[in-house]
């Protein structure tokens, strides 16, 4: 609506578009995993178009970084709670209540 | 009296000459002027005469400001033509113009077209100011302004405003109002529905039998005469019933005084469909009154809203007639008030504005051309969220940092530049737009105040909710005008520059916010959703509000903290979140909700209440934790509400899909719902334009759907179709525990669940696609995964590894 540019939804769409092929070239299994990256790099539009960025896809690689770190480092999070089970399990010294992965009070609708 | 803009009239002397005090009601051009219609106290009208000479200026080379004006004499028409100097808006010093007074306000419009189609590259100001408009800011006074009027063998010698249009609690005249409409349902005639007429009047109601024409007009006029309305209230009197009884009286040969000044004929605008920001807006024909209103409830715009208290609001403040305001939309009342701000301050109102937007590079346009900022949520069900909300954000953004479309960009001065665009804004005298909004926030900050402390039972107090709702539309519609380029004060660098103040002020709010430890949820253009353990009443947000006040310079207040509040994913990609689609409940019990099937308006009212139901069963969880334990509640309505549907009980009224017609019926290709019901309709001899509604049932069979206008009593429905609506307004609410369609089918067709009763929900962590598996393995940490003596087995080997490593 009166805009002279594309809106970043819009060019979220072209790129993902640019894409087609590739993805389509992927093994399912791939396919899957690239849906994925771009849902990661969705989470960021408003970002994205704060940072007027010249090449867009740039901003949208970073945003895929950017969840995969987040992830990361839940899993970090995650590995030391475990470790920290066993070897609490193999002195049998009580559990400290760490934060799990999920936030307080929220819950994540099914994937 | 000549008309001079901006300069303000001198008040005349005592004199002797009998003086009325009443109230401003009408005013339109009749002859040398413009006739005057006053109510006073007892609630009778009065016409007055008050001679007028509007003007309008042009400017241009000497040469073809001299050849317009020996057209003008060539032609006698009557004219005052002279030099003069007025300033121009946006070049901000005096210009030399050719002042043209019109001595017949009437001819005012069509004079001006054969000026400006003589010469249409000069250019013209204060040319397309309604009369009305030109009247009161004129004579300084404005509409439903309670005056003292000096009159003299009917006309006017002086008239003087005796409020302001500033004032919060005024008094208004007494009017007496006619109702008229159809009988039976409210349906539109224009689509075939017919009735009986019912008028009522004075506590009375008068049915008029539509096969008896002559008794018809005959009683409405003896009602007229009887009671001499001052509003004449009707449903669909714009369409139908007003052209209809015309019609009749022409028929008949008995004239009807609709129109209180019999020198007038009824005023007709036709129907017209336009385009406006992204959808067909149909606009239908009007009928307009003189001495008298006539107000179409069906063709007024926002009328549910702010009715007839908001629409004499915005006649008080913007100047325009009380029977426009109800038609136009508030973008119109906006721009009227910025025409009288121009008006009192002496400046030139330009006709067609030569403001093109100014060049910019690739580069500049890539940092300009952006909205607010609309984040995308956390999805998922929180708890003890707060809301926090700028207030008006971007009105007051443009009186805060002085954005006006002669401020933005302008070379009188360094001025301040706008953050991320650098353009210079001047700050060394107020812009025009924030002059126009500042009394405007002021007056509804005074309301908002009024109507909480007024009790319950005070009949003000809706009132006053209704005048406040109508400054809300107003404001939100001056940002939209801001960056029309057909706008009479429409400048796209001024719009840039509010949105880039917009970013900026929510970004400083969302840095202050996470410095002090809460998290941010979303953010949303001029909102904010944050969390921070232990921070779930008002008071814990005080501080903060109070820091983001100083830091911005903006009003911000605290919507609610919510008990639980859902952010919803994408219906297209379930991974995604939408930044607007979200449902929760507020500490007091209240309920908010954005984008799902209850706010849309193509919903029919039995899935919209069904899913209001739901969530006022929710509502009542204190947390994440009684949101679940409601859950059982809230299917066990949906079961009943199914039972209604599936056995067919349902009314038709209350499964109608309403649609906006987007083209011509013939020029749908695809045989959708809408075209199949546009196609009856016109079948039946109905004529639509795009942008109508259309409302419907839809059935089972071929026809797929019936248009409400054509459907006798209650008929059999698509069971199966309203089932599928019903199911995925269950599904919006139920989505953020995990509830999807299969599992809502499972449970309301299946009358069957895997966790115990209908409606219990899965322990968290429970994977959606295989529930059972949670079954077979025991729950709690005890007997978890990482007690048993397999992983011990594995945790020893790991154990082993690691220390071989290092």
């Amino acid at each position: 609506m009166g805009r002279t540019l594309p809106s970043i939804t819009q060019t979220f769409l072209q790129e993902q578009q640019s894409l087609a092929r590739f993805r389509r070239a992927l093994r399912l299994d791939d396919q899957r995993a690239l849906d994925d990256l771009l849902a990661a790099s969705r989470h960021h539009l408003a970002e994205a178009a704060y940072a007027s960025h010249l090449l867009p896809f740039e901003i949208m690689l970073l945003a895929m970084l950017v969840e995969e770190h987040k992830q990361v480092l839940r899993l970090r999070e995650e590995l030391e709670t475990l470790r920290w089970d066993a070897r609490s399990l193999s002195t049998s010294s009580p559990r400290p209540a760490s934060g799990g992965q999920t936030g307080r009070g929220q819950e994540h609708s099914k994937p | 009296m000549t008309e001079l803009s901006g300069r303000p009239l001198a008040i005349a002397s005592p004199s002797n000459k009998p003086t009325l005090y009443g109230w401003l009601f009408d005013a339109y051009p009749s002859g040398t002027g413009m006739a005057v219609w006053l109510i006073d106290a007892d609630g009778q009208a009065h016409m007055f005469h008050d001679d007028f000479t509007p003007v309008f200026y042009v400017r241009g080379p000497r040469q073809d400001l001299h050849d317009l004006c020996q057209m003008l004499r060539a032609r006698r028409e009557p004219v005052e033509l002279d030099r003069t100097e007025r300033i121009d808006l946006f070049l901000d010093h005096p210009v030399e113009v050719l002042r043209v007074g019109v001595r017949s306000p009437g001819l005012l419009p069509r004079l001006f077209r054969q000026v400006a189609d003589f010469n249409p590259y000069l250019t013209y100001y204060d040319a397309d100011i309604p009369l009305p408009q030109r009247y009161v800011l004129t004579r300084q006074v404005f509409p439903l302004a309670h005056c003292a009027v000096e009159h003299e063998a009917g006309q006017i010698r002086h008239i003087q405003a005796l409020d302001t249009p500033w004032e919060i609690d005024y008094r208004l005249p007494p009017l007496r109002v006619m109702a008229m409409r159809l009988g039976g349902e409210l349906r539109n005639p224009a689509r075939g529905h017919r009735g009986d007429l019912l008028v009522q009047i004075e506590g009375e109601e008068y049915p008029f039998k539509r096969e008896h024409g002559r008794e018809l007009v005959l009683g409405i006029r003896h009602l007229l005469e009887r009671h001499d309305p001052d509003v004449l209230v009707t449903a669909y009197g714009d369409s139908y019933l007003l052209p209809r009884l015309l019609e009749l009286s022409r028929h008949y040969g008995i004239s009807l005084p609709l129109n209180r000044d019999p020198d007038q004929a009824i005023a007709h605008k036709p129907a017209r469909s336009y385009f406006s920001y992204g959808r067909i807006v149909f606009s239908d024909e009007q009928h307009l009154l003189f001495g008298r209103w006539h107000v179409d409830r069906q063709n007024a715009f926002l009328g549910d809203d702010y009715g007839l208290d908001g629409a004499l609001e915005i006649a008080r403040l913007s100047g325009l007639p009380v029977q426009t305001v109800a038609r136009v939309s508030t973008g119109t009342g906006i721009s009227a008030m910025q025409v009288s701000t121009a008006w009192r301050r002496g400046v030139l109102v330009p006709w067609q504005k030569r403001q093109p937007e100014s060049l910019k590079t690739g580069l500049d346009l890539l940092a300009a051309d952006k909205g607010g900022l609309v984040y995308a949520p956390l999805m998922g069900l929180h708890e003890h969220v707060a809301e926090l909300d700028f207030t008006a954000m971007y009105p007051s953004i443009m009186v805060h940092f002085n954005l006006s479309p002669e401020t933005v960009g302008a070379k009188c001065c360094e001025g301040v530049p706008v953050p991320e665009l650098g353009t210079p804004v001047c700050n060394h005298r107020q812009g025009l737009v924030p002059e126009t909004l500042a009394p405007l926030l002021e007056k509804r900050n005074q309301y908002k105040a009024r109507i909480r402390e007024l009790p319950e039972d005070d009949p003000r107090k809706e009132i006053f909710r209704r005048r406040y709702s109508a400054h809300k539309w107003l404001l939100v519609t001056c940002f939209g005008y801001l960056g029309y380029k057909n706008a009479r004060f429409g400048r796209i660098e001024a719009h840039e520059a509010v949105t880039a103040y917009g970013r900026e002020v929510l970004l400083r709010a969302k840095e202050l916010v996470e410095a002090r430890g809460f998290r941010v949820l979303h953010l949303y253009v001029d909102g904010l959703w944050i969390d921070k353990p232990g921070a779930s009443q008002r008071p814990n947000y005080e501080a903060l509000l109070d820091e983001i006040r100083a830091q911005t310079g903006l009003q911000i207040g605290l919507e609610g903290v919510y008990r639980w509040l859902a952010f919803l994913p994408s219906r297209v990609e379930a991974r995604v979140p939408v930044a607007n689609r979200y449902f929760g409940t507020f500490e007091d019990g209240s309920t908010k909700v954005r984008g799902i099937e209850a706010r849309r308006h193509d919903t029919p009212n039995f899935v919209r209440e069904t899913q209001l139901g739901m969530l006022a069963i929710l509502a009542e969880g204190q947390g994440v934790a009684g949101f679940r334990a409601a859950v059982p509640a809230a299917i066990e309505y949906a079961a009943r509400q199914l039972h209604r549907l599936r056995s067919g009980q349902v009314p038709v009224r209350e499964l109608l899909v309403t649609h906006r017609l987007s083209r011509q019926p013939d020029e749908y290709i695809a045989r959708t719902v809408a075209a199949r019901v546009a196609l009856e309709l016109t079948q039946a001899g109905v004529s639509l334009s795009p942008g109508e509604k259309l409302r419907f049932l839809l059935v089972p069979g071929p026809e797929k759907a019936r248009a409400w206008e054509l459907i006798q009593g209650e008929i059999p429905y698509d069971r199966q179709a309203y089932l599928q609506l019903f199911i995925r307004a269950i599904e919006s609410l139920l989505a953020p525990v995990g509830v999807d369609q299969s599992t809502l089918e499972t449970w309301l067709l299946g009358q069957t669940s895997y966790w115990g009763p209908v409606g219990v929900l899965p322990p968290p962590g429970t994977d959606g696609r295989w529930p059972l598996l949670a079954n077979a393995r025991p729950v709690g940490a005890e007997h978890s995964l990482l007690a048993t003596s397999a992983f011990r087995e594995i945790q020893r080997e790991c154990f082993a590894l690691t220390r071989q490593a290092a």
